[in-house]
């Protein structure tokens, strides 16, 4: 199973019709990625193509017809690539092999748990508390800025965040806020987004929030954990059987 | 990670319907700050609490009397500074300071969001 990060992006160009042995060669590369526990892969048959010699090859016609591209893609681990990657090139005889650094943001799979949501390995002990202050009506592209700020933390993986309204307060903007008045239509309260993380993640979502708010206040301080409260246990043991494929 | 300052974060536990000189104490406490130009402070309500008094704060069919929690965040002197006169105001409540990190985003003109 792919987790998230950075990765390689494998595809190989070949003809339909070029053969090793007995069967196509295309069906070779892929037969050899599945015996292999690539990741996955997929074999794409592009609608026109042409190569080395300058030639369109397109259903279209049945002068065209023959030599029709093949195109087989891979995601993986930098070093299953590295791995895959002396025998594809052994393989491939007539064809391309092209080879991209990509970055994998989400793995998710239908029947089972998320990658993302596997249980928080963050224990008991030291940890920093980042308190974020900035308006409720402060927006990030027409979206609220601090549902923004939340969605990002959440997709980096950082433990948990928590969203406060507050009813009254002044700051970075000098201006007082007061939310819930009877006739104001505008709402700006002042909201503080609390989260609680290991050193290193925070360091992570300070970088967030920094790239995202227009003005407003940061603070961290040192806090202990006491107590983390794990998914039920039938939950883990679905995630243990996931990570023992 | 930008660059940060040392700090100090002081959170200041109010019932909501303490009061001082007519109006709600933690108007007057926000007022004051304003006034010690203090950087900024922020009020929030709790659903439930109980405190020195020991009585339930929540909020009732006739009238509401829940928790407050003013967080305040300036530097160690202006804190210091405010702590005192705060003391004063306060009957009964509670006030903590811990020691903080603290960044400052500041990149719109102050009277843009008016």
């Amino acid at each position: 199973m792919l987790s998230k990060g950075p990765a390689k992006r494998v595809t190989i160009f070949v003809n339909e019709d070029t053969r090793h042995g007995t069967e196509p060669l295309w069906r070779a590369v892929f037969d050899l990625l599945v015996h292999k526990r690539a990741a996955g892969a997929s074999v794409t048959r592009p609608a026109m193509g042409f190569g080395s010699h300058h030639k369109v090859h397109s259903p279209d016609m049945e002068a065209t017809m023959e030599h029709l591209p093949v195109r087989i893609e891979f995601i993986d681990a930098p070093e299953k690539v590295e791995e895959l990657l002396p025998t594809l090139y052994d393989l491939v005889t007539d064809g391309m092999i092209d080879v991209q650094d990509t970055t994998i943001v989400k793995v998710a799979q239908k029947e089972k748990k998320p990658q993302a949501k596997v249980p928080h390995s963050r224990t008991a002990g030291a940890a920093r508390l980042l308190r974020i202050f900035l308006g409720e009506a402060d927006k990030w592209h027409g979206e609220p800025l601090y549902d923004a700020i939340v969605k990002k933390l959440r997709m980096e993986d950082i433990a948990g965040a928590t969203v406060y309204k507050a009813i009254l307060g002044y700051g970075a903007k000098g201006h007082t806020h007061k939310g819930q008045s009877f006739l104001h239509l505008a709402h700006d309260s002042p909201v503080m987004i609390s989260v609680v993380d290991s050193a290193v993640k925070i360091k992570q979502a300070v970088e967030i929030a920094e790239g995202m708010l227009q003005d407003g206040l940061v603070v961290i301080s040192d806090v202990d954990i006491i107590r983390l409260a794990h998914p039920s246990p039938m939950m883990e043991v679905a995630d243990a059987g996931n990570a023992a494929r | 990670m930008p660059e940060t300052q040392r700090g100090k974060l002081l959170r200041i536990h109010v019932s909501e319907h303490d009061r001082f000189d007519g109006k709600p104490l933690y108007e007057a406490i926000v007022q004051k700050c304003r006034e010690m130009k203090i950087a900024g402070a922020t009020v929030f309500k709790g659903l439930e609490g109980y405190g020195r008094t020991a009585e339930i704060h929540r909020s009732h069919l006739i009238g509401h009397d829940q928790p407050i929690l003013i967080t305040i965040v300036d530097s160690d002197s202006q804190v210091r500074k405010l702590i005192p006169i705060l003391d004063d105001m306060l009957d009964t409540g509670l006030m903590s300071v811990s020691d903080v990190e603290v960044m400052r985003f500041q990149r719109s003109l102050p009277d843009q969001h008016t």
